[in-house]
């Protein structure tokens, strides 16, 4: 029985007391390594011997990322010192040699022959300096070693120098050329160069460790302190601005499982390990990884440096908040409210006005989330945010502002003056991410009003612009929600335009930037379908836009509903249409989504128009036209404008149909979209042709100069539609050409629109709808 | 080492003999790289093993020592024994030549477990039993490998009556414990009646499944029979300090000091007595101290928890709490304890994941789900809230509280029915155990049921609890003068309906309450 437990109790936990166990136990970060005797040797090599300038100058360019990367490999690191001067490199190698292959004695040799930052006044290593800096804590840390350690730091380093020239690497082994020659290139490429290689060399590390490391070799060494750091940093900066770049879900958790068993004190790590969770929606894990990670950080928040009781009570505050902002994430809204509720109270109770203020802009998320009234807690906001002095938070609420206000139709400059203000805050502070979301927020305003040229000029300014992050890990541009909604936009766009070909390109740069797993996803995927499913019933081929209806309603639950109702009305299933009209209006004027009531308004007035009862649209029509005015919704009101120009040529009166259209002609052509100016069009067409007194097989008196005017209109409707090539209107069109150049007397021009009517026909092959029954 | 002495001496033993000696005299002085010098050379068996155990031990060391001189933070967790890999590569040839005896063969085994190699790890060790079936070092290593039943049927081990043990040791750590204590009942009547180790695994199964007169009883008489033990003795002082038995602990403790003072069980049974006086300072030195022995000391990390938490070191203790969870992560007091350290912090949502946490671990223990009610109850969740406390009645309420904060919850949303109907269990519950409890709101229940009788006018039922409310200090006054008010109400009406009364009660009052009368017969 005592033999198993033998094992166990021989194990014994030096960094413990107070019964704490501390991370570190000597607040150093700085540890000498076998890396880190390298880069002194190459300080010393620099300081100690004749270097020509431009060779100097690269190795200086050098030294920062050198000294504050992560530990890289002899090899690695004589490689780039070799890029910048090859004798530099010799002698740091020879050194090393010296030391490895000699005594204990050669190390200690080499660090009291090391400048002393102390005595050393006119050199670089001056005790203020970067290098003096870094050698100081070097010497420093050295001397705090124990004689033990000492001897296995040598160890180490033996192990460090030896490993590289065990496995022979290509051209490394043999001492390079002496003779530099490089010396008359261009000095400014090589610099960029040599920062570029330095980072890729960065990046590479700590991956290619990882997967070393997990194949089970045991002969890499664990990640260090900063190396896990760096790994940490780079991970979950990635996780914010570029998914598709970070690890993926299984290895990232991989990864980070390891550095924790190695070390469960690397709080951080459950950080990431909670935002990754956060990726693939698993509630579970993610709650976990973020209490686990409170739980550490109480702990470190405690021991550091900090002001009386702040020093845990800051933190607490803060875990209650983010546990808020996770189950809002996840939706558990009641379950979120009650966590901020908690936050709120901790952090009034210690007068945390930052805090407050945080809680605060997640409160007015969360009411907008639960569909609630929240303008004046955002108002509200902002104030304590402009008080506070918190740039940030501040002009994220006015954005959340400017959306509500552009939700609830208030006036376009008010919102556009909000924005600037913004904007100049934003570029003062230099917050990237917020220029890019006010950007994205540009776009979707000049979008929802419907000028389609400035919604495009927009896209395209954040498109253009490169990543303003001060430190970007070779990501040259986000791949953030506001990038995603532009493109969106963009697509869609391009898509009313016609312009197919370079929409499905679009969509296929946006599969690659935000492949399906990843969170922002499901913003083109729903664009995607909304996009095919128009296309599909200007086609009228409903048997193809019906199962895209339950993909869009897994994505958006009220876009499908919407779309299912456009089916069905398509497929004269009225009744059943009018019902989810019914069911939507309601929702909607519940959740305030102006532009889906209006469109709903539209809908039901064209299933009035199927039976005939246009009297009953005419009222319904104009409802909308005041809701899409009051909110400036250009697009929108022009629609409403062809719909009720519509009913009043079906009520016999075209010349009022005609002026109404009038208004909305000039919207139409100069944003709408190809299949609009179409029908506007071909509706134009229409009323003139009644105006002029023609009818449809009668051979009454014409006015020739408003059949001429008919002429032109139907032509260029002719030409959206090919355009388009929707052939059902094509054919609708070359119709009535035929029959108004028969009553005009141009048989040769009748005859070949009829042809190509009778084409069309053949082609299509299903029965034409009754005549001109719809808009 | 003992079963050594068991082995019939061969050719090879007595060519071995100087050396085999010598070595294990260092080896017993700890020398191990010294013993594994001398026994290079040798060629039985028996020099074999302490060969090799030597150096694993030596390995084991050699990696402790360097923690202390590690050159980073980062490094600390990252040493290893650098002979394992050595020792594995040596074995698994002389293995798969099919060369090892049972006792290399468990080096092996826990050579293939320190290396995180479980799955090879169990087949070697069920093959270590297999050849030698009486070493029960072999079996306890397998045993930790153990996760769930179905694992533990799967395995086929050798029919021998040290299984038996091992069944029963197995089933009181999946916690089945009636079937543990049948087969420690079986092997009692087969003949170890006497064996002190089955004695302290019964007392260990009952003290599971906290019945705790039963364990300390058992306690008792090993202590007779045994009286130098120290394992399981952390055990029974945790019995003891549940029943606030200070004498009893305090013998104990001392006692344990003379034996041997540098064992973990004695520091934790010193800091269980130190926690029972309230000296909660030296409580968690003794638990630190206990962690120094053992860090892989699952209880001592839960217990220094609870000493902080009532030093009021909140971070201290989620430090303590978050290792004994690291240790093993099914540890529900842990859970719970970290639960009432943000409880205490006044986060009632916060802990609301910590104590489900605990809940889910053990889902039977009211105590959790009167943890999880009360914070329900303080988020304003009174739905939630009733149904833990709900819960926690029907699964057996341990400190009858559920009851009364079900009953005071229902009165808070004036639901009077259900109010009294608690009250009325409580009231059951409590005079049922026989004994009195010291903070027992008797009187609050009494009281609050002769009100509600009252206003319900059944008269008779509220002069009842009007009386029995005289019984208490702090209800005296109340219960006269409902008393008095009774009476009155009672002239008033006298005449006129005095039989009409009675069938009227009958009918308003619910088939499933129970009548107060019955009270009667558990008057104290």
């Amino acid at each position: 029985m005592r033999m198993a437990s033998v094992h166990e109790s021989l194990y014994f936990n030096p960094m413990m007391t107070n019964g704490v166990v501390h991370a570190n136990v000597f607040g150093i970060k700085d540890w000498v390594s076998p890396y880190k005797i390298s880069v002194l040797a190459l300080l010393y090599e620099m300081t100690s011997s004749k270097i020509t300038l431009p060779e100097r100058r690269r190795l200086n360019k050098l030294i920062l990322p050198l000294q504050q990367g992560p530990d890289l490999t002899l090899g690695q690191f004589l490689k780039t010192v070799e890029e910048c001067c090859p004798q530099t490199a010799y002698a740091v190698k020879l050194r090393l040699h010296e030391m490895a292959d000699g005594e204990l004695k050669d190390m200690e040799y080499f660090f009291s022959t090391l400048p002393t930052p102390f005595s050393a006044f006119d050199s670089e290593a001056h005790k203020t300096s970067v290098v003096g800096l870094f050698m100081r804590h070097m010497l420093l840390a050295y001397n705090k070693l124990s004689f033990s350690q000492v001897y296995k730091l040598y160890k180490s380093l033996q192990h460090y120098y030896h490993s590289h020239y065990a496995k022979p690497t290509d051209g490394q082994v043999g001492l390079p050329a002496l003779a530099a020659d490089d010396s008359e290139m261009d000095l400014t490429s090589i610099e960029d160069t040599v920062g570029v290689r330095v980072d890729k060399e960065e990046l590479d590390a700590p991956l290619h460790e990882s997967e070393l490391r997990s194949d089970g070799t045991p002969s890499r060494g664990p990640l260090s302190q900063k190396q896990a750091e760096y790994f940490l940093a780079r991970q979950a900066y990635l996780l914010k601005n570029d998914e598709n770049k970070a690890l993926k879900p299984a290895a990232l958790q991989e990864e980070l499982n390891n550095m924790l068993k190695f070390n469960p004190d690397f709080a951080e790590a459950h950080y990431l390990n909670y935002l990754n969770s956060m990726r693939v929606q698993d509630i579970f894990l993610s709650a976990h990884s973020l209490l686990h990670y409170f739980d550490r950080l109480i702990l470190s928040g405690n021991e550091g440096k900090s002001n009386g009781d702040e020093g845990y009570g800051r933190s607490l505050r803060y875990a209650a908040l983010n546990l808020a902002s996770l189950h809002c994430r996840f939706g558990h809204y009641q379950q979120a409210d009650l966590a901020l509720q908690e936050a709120i109270r901790i952090a009034q109770e210690s007068n945390d006005h930052v805090c407050l203020q945080h809680c605060l802009s997640w409160l007015y998320t969360l009411e907008q989330r639960k569909g609630s009234e929240s303008t004046v807690l955002t108002q509200d906001s902002v104030k304590m945010a402009a008080h506070f002095c918190l740039p940030y938070l501040g002009s994220l609420d006015i954005q959340s502002l400017v959306q509500q206000g552009a939700m609830q139709g208030k006036a376009a400059h008010k919102l556009m003056d909000a924005l600037k203000d913004t904007e100049i805050l934003h570029w003062k502070h230099s917050l990237s991410e917020l220029i890019e979301i006010s950007l994205a927020q540009t776009t979707s305003i000049w979008r929802m009003y419907g000028k389609s040229t400035m919604a495009l000029q927009q896209a395209q300014l954040l498109l253009n612009m490169s990543s303003l992050e001060p430190v970007n890990f070779g990501v040259h541009q986000n791949n953030t929600e506001a990038f995603a909604v532009a493109l969106c936009h963009l697509a869609e766009l391009h898509a009313e335009q016609g312009l197919y070909n370079a929409t499905s390109e679009i969509f296929q740069h946006l599969k690659e930037q935000f492949p399906p797993h990843t969170q922002h996803s499901k913003l083109w995927m729903l664009c995607d379908l909304k996009i095919q499913f128009e296309r599909h019933m200007n086609d009228r081929k409903y048997h193809l836009a019906e199962p895209l209806v339950k993909a869009m309603s897994a994505l958006n639950k009220t876009e499908g509903l919407y779309r299912k109702a456009h089916v069905l009305k398509a497929l004269n299933r009225s009744t059943e249409a009018y019902s989810i009209l019914q069911q939507l209006q309601v929702h909607c004027e519940k959740t305030k989504c102006t532009e889906i009531i209006i469109r709903v308004m539209l809908s039901t007035a064209e299933l009035h128009w199927e039976s005939s009862g246009f009297s009953t649209a005419l009222p319904l029509l104009l409802q909308a036209l005041a809701l899409a005015r009051q909110h400036h919704l250009q697009s929108l009101a022009s629609e409403t404008i062809l719909h009720l120009a519509f009913t009043q040529l079906m009520l016999g009166v075209p010349e009022q149909a005609l002026n109404v259209l009038h208004e909305a002609m000039e919207p139409i052509l100069a944003h709408g979209a190809v299949i609009d100016k179409g029908r506007a069009m071909l509706l134009a067409a229409r009323c003139h042709m009644a105006v002029a007194g023609f009818k449809l097989k009668g051979q009454g008196h014409l006015d020739l100069q408003l059949a001429a005017l008919a002429v032109d209109s139907l032509n260029e409707a002719a030409s959206y539609f090919s355009k388009l090539k929707c052939k059902e209107r094509l054919r609708d069109v070359h119709y009535l050409q035929a029959q108004l150049y028969r009553s005009l007397g141009q048989t040769s021009q009748s005859n070949r629109c009829a042809m190509n009517f009778r084409l069309l026909d053949q082609e299509l092959q299903s029965p034409a709808p009754p005549v001109f029954m719809q808009l | 080492m003992i079963g050594y002495h068991c082995l019939p001496h061969i050719q090879e033993d007595a060519q071995d003999l100087d050396a085999l000696t010598l070595a294990k005299s260092y080896f017993d002085l700890k020398e191990y790289d010294r013993a594994a010098y001398f026994l290079k050379g040798c060629c039985s068996q028996k020099a074999y093993f302490l060969y090799m155990y030597s150096r694993y031990l030596s390995g084991e060391k050699k990696k402790d020592d360097e923690t202390v001189d590690s050159l980073g933070p980062l490094e600390k967790g990252q040493v290893r024994n650098e002979a394992l890999r050595e020792l594995r590569v040596e074995l698994s040839k002389k293995h798969t030549a099919r060369e090892l005896d049972g006792f290399t063969l468990y080096l092996y085994g826990v050579v293939l477990r320190k290396l995180d190699l479980l799955k090879e790890a169990v087949e070697v060790f069920v093959e270590a039993i297999q050849a030698l079936p009486l070493h029960w070092g072999a079996w306890l290593e397998l045993s930790n490998l153990i996760t769930n039943i179905e694992m533990l049927k799967s395995l086929s081990l050798p029919d021998c009556w040290i299984k038996d043990f091992f069944m029963a040791h197995m089933y009181t750590e999946l916690q089945m414990i009636k079937e543990a204590l049948q087969k420690y009942q079986n092997l009692i009547e087969a003949g170890f009646s006497k064996s002190t180790y089955i004695i302290s695994q019964i007392a260990v199964a009952y003290h599971n499944i906290r019945d705790i007169d039963q364990a300390l009883a058992l306690f008792n008489e090993l202590r007779e029979h045994d009286p130098y033990r120290i394992d399981n003795m952390d055990t029974f002082s945790n019995l003891l300090y549940v029943k606030s038995m200070k004498p009893e602990l305090s013998y104990l403790a001392h006692n344990l000091v003379e034996i041997d003072k540098y064992r973990v069980e004695t520091c934790c049974v010193i800091g269980n007595y130190y926690s029972l006086r309230s000296q909660h300072e030296k409580a968690a030195l003794y638990f630190q101290r206990a962690l120094k022995l053992n860090p892989r000391c699952l209880g001592a990390w839960t217990l220094m928890g609870h000493e902080y938490m009532e030093m009021k070191n909140t971070s201290a203790a989620i430090q303590a709490y978050r290792h004994a969870i690291e240790v093993n992560k099914r540890d529900y007091r842990a859970w719970y304890g970290l639960g009432q350290t943000y409880e205490i912090l006044k986060m009632p949502f916060y802990c609301l994941y910590y104590y489900r946490k605990a809940h889910q671990l053990r889902p039977n223990d009211s105590r959790m789900l009167v943890a999880l009610g009360e914070s329900y109850e303080k988020l304003s969740q009174q739905v939630e809230a009733k149904k833990c406390y709900w819960r926690a009645y029907s699964v057996g309420d341990v400190e009858k509280m559920a009851l009364l904060k079900l009953a005071k919850l229902h009165e808070q949303l004036n639901e009077s029915d259900d109010a009294a109907q608690c009250y009325m269990l409580y009231i059951q519950d409590i005079f049922s155990c026989g004994e009195q409890l010291e903070h027992a709101e008797v009187s609050t229940a009494l009281r609050y049921l002769g009100q509600y009788y009252f206003k319900n006018k059944l008269y008779d039922e509220a002069s009842l609890c009007a009386q029995r409310c005289c019984d208490y200090n702090d209800a005296r006054a109340e219960g006269k003068a409902l008393l008095r008010q009774i009476s009155q109400v009672r002239d008033q009406v006298e005449t006129p309906s005095a039989d009409l009364f009675t069938p009227l009660s009958n009918n308003n009052t619910p088939v499933r309450r129970v009548s107060p009368l019955n009270l009667i017969s558990f008057t104290p």
